[in-house]
């Protein structure tokens, strides 16, 4: 009885700190995003124009989860297409963000406007990383 | 006595509408020979997204809206361009009023990059000119006619420093008002002054 209490417990803990990390990671990740995303991408994922994609309703982002984590950290160069839409704005990327930035960023773009990926872990990210094509 | 009070009410409410304090005008001024003399935007040439060459008679019996800007920025540039945008869509009906965007990096932003640019943003009309020109020109005109901030700085993260202003020129080539272009109220700021700018055209 007792082992079974404990076990549960255990279980409880494991669950909330998880809850409670993926909130933690949001809340920085959204503040991320507006530092580093939105003055592009805008606030509200929408982009702008033919010059800046969208993140928010977004074939690239939906399907490319990979590609969208490397842009963080390498850039993005050349035309790709969007929703159908061809782009082609050279995206700076930014060297000096963080394995935890970057997971926090992508926690946020992941769940937000119909995403529900939930945790993207610093170890997901890493994993990523290893995979980008400079 | 009520129709006296009335037409008194009345006449009041009338002066008040009618009472618009007129927009500031910025620079240096000076009085020769009893005339007041006041800052004006020197003469230039410069070339825009279609080729064409745009100087000050382009924008003779208008009013405009000028900003410095690069297309590779990744700063405060978007925001400048989210924000003209605003400015270029609440003026769609308004032949008389223009934009003028100002490459500081010339080199890379030629024209065909330029009109590539303005495309892209959704720019069709001619009322929105990207331009580009002799660079010492374009950060000469910035300092000294537009007193907006342009140069080149290799240590900033994107090579430049430039100010984030837009700037309100009236019919005669005076400033009239400056704005910060990434801050959305200023921004709602500058579209009442231009509405302002043009009812003072036009008595």
């Amino acid at each position: 009885m007792l082992i079974i209490a404990t076990a549960q417990v255990v279980y409880f803990q494991s669950c909330q700190t998880r809850d409670a990390r993926f909130s933690q990671y949001y809340v920085q990740g959204q503040q991320l995003y507006v530092q580093y995303c939105s003055n592009c991408h805008q606030k509200d994922g929408t982009g702008l124009g033919l010059l800046y994609p969208p993140v928010s309703q977004s074939d690239f982002v939906d399907q490319r989860f990979s590609e969208v984590v490397c842009s963080m950290r390498m850039g993005l160069r050349g035309s790709i297409v969007v929703n159908g839409r061809e782009y082609n704005q050279p995206m700076p990327g930014i060297p000096y963000l963080t394995d935890l930035e970057v997971a926090e960023i992508t926690t946020y773009i992941y769940n937000t406007w119909g995403r529900n990926r939930g945790l993207v872990t610093v170890e997901e990210v890493q994993r990523v990383f290893a995979t980008c094509t400079p | 006595m009520l129709p006296v009070l009335l037409v008194a009410v009345v006449s009041i409410l009338e002066s008040c509408k009618t009472k618009e304090l007129p927009l500031p005008i910025f620079g240096e001024r000076k009085v020769v020979n009893g005339d007041t003399l006041f800052h004006r935007i020197a003469p230039f040439a410069f070339v825009d997204q279609d080729s064409a060459v745009v100087t000050n008679d382009t924008f003779r019996g208008k009013v405009y809206v000028a900003d410095f800007f690069f297309t590779s920025c990744r700063t405060i540039c978007p925001i400048m361009k989210t924000q003209m945008l605003r400015v270029y869509e609440a003026t769609r009906d308004m032949p008389d009023v223009q934009i003028i965007s100002h490459t500081i990096d010339p080199e890379y932003d030629t024209v065909a990059l330029l009109r590539d640019f303005s495309k892209r943003l959704g720019v069709e009309s001619g009322r929105w000119h990207f331009v580009t020109g002799v660079k010492d020109s374009i950060y000469k005109i910035a300092q000294t006619s537009y007193f907006a901030t342009a140069l080149e700085d290799k240590s900033e993260p994107d090579g430049f420093i430039h100010s984030g202003a837009f700037l309100l020129i009236d019919r005669q080539g005076r400033i009239r008002g400056k704005y910060d272009g990434t801050k959305e109220e200023e921004v709602n700021r500058l579209i009442v002054d231009i509405k302002k700018l043009r009812r003072e055209g036009n008595p």
